[in-house]
């Protein structure tokens, strides 16, 4: 060492010693607090399991293989969904819930006792109370009514449980088609065939997992919200199809593009997407890979499983479709070919069953009856198709609107609709649930004599969304995704298992 | 709705104000006690203030804990006791500040102390058990006897309504808080005399009048709602329950009737029949969907195997080693059905519908030993591939829709069956003379022959103008 190396080592021995001699024990705990505090706030958030990597929730969510299927953590009774919602929200008291009292009410004033402190969407001032617009018998073993509008249906009722007394806090459209199937009034929650598929995958990796169909001529007034992924990796969003056309659309190869450019195509961009990936490991580009690929498989096999028209005459007869046309009775057989060839969630949603009285599309006596007409013979035969073929066992079909409709005759800004039409009703509606391990022939819940409110087995959205993933296997407290910090569930902080109308 | 008046609300902080003078007087006795040792010695002048604090704290909770008492609704005897232990407490903490003062002999302070720890632990001890019932420490060693809240009888029929239904239902469910030692809203239900005079909302129990009884009436309330009973967060009354109580209102009330001397209407029989020992093992008998036995973990290289061919092999439930395996999108080459074998113990679900499997190929399964569900509807099989299935004893589920074997080629084969519950038979070759055959070969199994149709009706065409 050098006279220069060793003052050089010097200086810096000195320079470091009254660094060091700065950091008094003082210095010490003060930084020291910090540090042992973030030490201890990691061990404390470590046990809210943030990433899932701990504990009896996994993420399930595999970015290169995001839909394959996946057991649940219980033995499910249920292995696909077929959801079949009334939008508009269909009147319980023209269909299900017989009220005589109420008949003997027709024309009256509505009690004060109903509408002290109570919100409306329309009704103002003292609406008339308006009896059932619809002839009522029992049927089948159960004794279960349903009225001359549901004629084929009156036939099914030894087959599902009736849900007499479901409640929802929302009483416009958009929101109570939200939290019906997101589990929020807000915007931005996955919906449960989101939810259902990412937590089981599906069968067939050359279908999407979760299909929606839309009949009516419009869309549900909550738009696509409901049935997207929320804060769900996107690929589990539903996959709007078609029964009518091409399945989906621009399925087909342009005019030119050949089968093989198409692939080669679709490889370039998924390897110039996985480079996306290694520079910034968002798993939403791997996602896009997945969907494009998807996409190319969906292409072959999508047209023919989505081609109704190679079913035989006599099942077209039976769910009384119309070839050529958009409706409810082809996305219905639809649905029963997606379930058969392994799709997990199908979600239908046919709009026009808001029967206010303003029009005559929207009344009672003429709207409503010729949606029960559309809609009748296609969810029977779907009942029973699925039962001859086997698959009601483990195929679950619900049935229901957002929420039920008024006693009371509506009476739009205090004036006396032009016809027979009820309003928006939070406090009780009918709802029912067959097959995928559900009672057969029940009838869960009660209204009073007026159907104004439940009496008996109120349930309410978190309650079905919590049997519905109860058939499925899943524990609703239990199956989580962490989101913003902290776990979320499909039912958030509420939902009880229906366990009466579990078989 | 309940209207608290300020004394009444005051008088509910008195749970949260106790801990207060436990916590303090505890400190300070303990302080006292180390003192003993001489190391401790320093902790000497901090006493006389942790002593005033803490009677301070046990004045202000003897006042509240006398507004709380003053509502009425705990056992008379267990709240004088604990009203005149917390004066105590009061009295004596106060006594030994002053103690300090008078700078006493070390022995008193010590002897004090020692006192005064004994008598809030009393204290607090019959304080806790005004709250939650004099049984709520010692009902942990008791086991999970409250689990069942009413003991299976051998013989429903024999049973005494009162005393071996209703009593003990009531006993694990209401006299907690409605009984002999706490009266909520005045209300005590441990005999049907105090159920009929009530409390503060009248009578809880109208012989006959099962649905104007307030004891039912709170009972099938929305769970939500402030009134329910018994309250949201304790065990609640199962449908089967409420069912059962009403039935014996309705049916009089009688405290010493025998079932079998009340009537019992048709609904009533099977909920009554459910409280018998016995009734659970019934229901237990019906085969399970997975078998309750456990297996060894299937070999991951044959299941690696037949993923690649997309063949969908997943464990039924997550963490079982039984398997499910479908071939939605998989063709059944008889290279791949041979792979199945090496699953025979762990896979119970098949699904082949609509598979390219065939008579020849159908030898490939039949060690599949473990099998509760197979489906080969829309498949080329015959009689003579179903033949084979006769030896697969565990299925419970067959779909053979859309094959083409017939009433002959099944009965014998599948008669064997012992576990079979659903055999679906739509479009087979099975012809409508044979049903009525099937039905008798198969009393047991629900037999769906499909061939469903809907009628024509005028109103599914036309539209209501």
């Amino acid at each position: 060492m050098t006279r220069d190396e060793l003052n050089a080592y010097r200086l810096v021995k000195e320079a470091n010693e009254i660094q060091a001699a700065a950091y008094t024990r003082r210095h010490f705990l003060k930084e020291s607090a910090m540090g042992l505090g973030a030490l201890a706030m990691g061990a404390l958030f470590g046990s809210c399991n943030f990433g899932g990597t701990k504990g009896n929730n996994p993420v399930l969510y595999d970015a290169a293989h995001p839909l394959l299927p996946k057991s649940p953590p219980f033995l499910g009774k249920a292995k696909s969904v077929i959801y079949l919602h009334m939008a508009g929200a269909p009147s319980q008291l023209e269909l299900f819930d017989f009220k005589p009292e109420l008949m003997k009410m027709n024309g009256q004033d509505c009690p004060p006792s109903l509408l002290a402190g109570k919100k409306f969407a329309f009704i103002t001032g003292v609406p008339k109370m308006l009896g059932p617009q619809a002839n009522f018998a029992q049927h089948g073993q159960s004794r279960a009514w349903v009225s001359d509008n549901m004629p084929h249906f009156s036939t099914m009722t030894d087959d599902v449980s009736f849900l007499k007394a479901v409640s929802t806090d929302q009483f416009n459209h958009a929101p109570a088609q939200l939290l019906m199937h997101t589990g929020s009034a807000r915007l931005g929650r996955p919906s449960i065939g989101s939810w259902v598929t990412y937590g089981l995958g599906t069968e067939n990796q050359n279908l999407p997992g979760f299909v929606v169909l839309t009949s009516g001529g419009s869309f549900p007034d909550a738009g696509k919200s409901i049935w997207g992924s929320g804060f769900l990796p996107s690929v589990y969003q539903g996959v709007q199809c078609r029964s009518e056309g091409d399945p989906v659309l621009f399925i087909k190869d342009p005019h030119g593009m050949s089968r093989d450019l198409r692939k080669a195509s679709i490889d370039a961009i998924n390897a110039s997407n996985l480079e996306e990936y290694a520079t910034y490991n968002d798993p939403e580009i791997q996602s896009r890979v997945a969907q494009y690929e998807m996409a190319y498989r969906m292409q072959i096999s999508a047209p023919e499983v989505m081609n109704i028209n190679n079913e035989p005459q006599y099942i077209h007869d039976m769910y009384g479709t119309q070839p050529g046309k958009a409706c409810f009775a082809n996305n219905v057989l639809l649905a029963r070919k997606l379930v058969e060839k392994g799709v997990r969630f199908v979600q239908l949603f046919d709009w026009g069953w808001d029967a206010h009285g303003d029009g005559p599309a929207n009344s009672l006596n003429i709207g409503l009856k010729n949606k029960c007409r559309s809609t009748d013979k296609p969810i029977t035969a779907l009942l029973l198709d699925l039962k001859q073929r086997g698959m009601l066992e483990d195929t679950l079909v619900v049935w229901g609107g957002e929420f039920g409709r008024t006693p009371m005759m509506e009476n739009r800004n205090g004036i006396q609709n032009p016809y027979n039409g009820r309003d928006h009703h939070t406090e009780a509606f009918t709802m029912w649930m067959a097959g995928g391990g559900i009672k057969k022939g029940y009838t869960h819940g009660e209204t009073d004599e007026i159907g104004y409110s439940a009496v008996s087995g109120k349930v309410d959205a978190f309650d079905i969304q919590a049997t519905i993933l109860n058939q499925l296997g899943f524990d609703h407290e239990q199956f989580t995704f962490p989101f913003q910090g902290r776990p979320f569930r499909l039912t958030d902080v509420a939902g009880k298992v229906i366990r009466d109308i579990v078989a | 709705m309940i209207i608290l008046t300020i004394p009444e609300f005051i008088g509910r902080f008195h749970p949260i104000l106790v801990h207060l003078p436990i916590g303090i007087l505890l400190l300070g006795c303990l302080f006292q006690l180390l003192t003993l040792n001489a190391k401790f010695v320093f902790l000497k002048p901090a006493i006389p203030m942790i002593c005033l604090l803490g009677a301070l704290a046990a004045i202000f909770s003897c006042a509240s804990g006398y507004l709380l008492s003053a509502s009425g609704d705990y056992d008379g005897n267990l709240v004088d006791l604990h009203f005149w232990m917390g004066i105590s407490v009061s009295v004596i903490s106060l006594l030994l500040y002053l103690m300090y003062w008078k700078a006493v002999k070390e022995i008193f302070l010590n002897v004090t102390s020692a006192a005064l720890i004994i008598l809030i632990t009393l204290t607090g001890h019959y304080g806790g058990s005004l709250t939650h019932g004099s049984d709520y420490m010692t009902a942990a060693l008791k086991g999970e006897a409250s689990k069942v809240a009413i003991p299976p009888v051998p013989d429903v029929q024999k049973a005494i309504a009162y005393t071996h239904l209703v009593q003990p239902l009531l006993q694990n469910r209401c006299y907690s808080c409605h009984g002999s030692e706490k009266q909520k809203g005045k209300l005590r239900m441990d005999n049907i005399s105090f159920m009929l005079k009530g409390g503060e909302d009248g009578a809880s129990l109208i012989p006959g009048r099962a649905n104007e009884s307030d004891l039912i009436k709170r009972m099938l309330l929305p769970i939500s709602n402030d009134d329910h009973m018994p309250p949201k967060e304790k065990p609640q009354l199962t449908a089967e329950e409420i069912a059962m109580l009403q039935w014996w209102i309705n049916e009089g009330a009688t405290a010493d009737k025998k079932v079998s001397d009340l009537k019992q209407p048709a609904e009533i029989k099977p909920i009554l029949l459910s409280f018998q020992t016995g009734a659970v093992l019934a229901k237990k008998t019906v085969a399970a969907d997975i078998p309750e036995e456990e297996v060894e973990k299937a070999d991951a290289a044959a299941i690696e195997k037949l993923k690649k061919v997309g063949v969908v092999v997943i464990p039924v439930l997550s963490n079982s080693n039984y398997l499910s395996a479908s071939f939605v999108t998989a063709k059944a080459d008889p290279a791949v059905l041979k792979l199945l074998e090496a699953l025979n113990k762990q896979l119970i679900w098949l699904n082949l519908a609509s598979a390219s499997i065939t008579d020849q190929t159908m030898g490939n399964i039949v060690k599949l030993q473990n099998l509760r569900k197979i489906n080969l509807s829309h498949t080329a099989i015959t009689d003579q591939g179903l033949t084979l299935l006769k030896d697969l004893k565990k299925l419970q589920v067959i779909n053979l829709v859309g094959s083409k074997v017939t009433a002959l080629g099944i009965i014998a084969p599948l008669t064997g069956l012992k576990e079979l519950q659903h055999l679906y038979l739509y479009q087979t070759g099975v012809e409508q003379k044979d049903q009525a055959k099937l039905k008798a070969a198969f009393k047991k199994v629900s037999l769906d022959f499909g061939n469903y149709t809907l009628p024509f009706l005028a109103q599914d065409t036309t539209v209501v103008k």
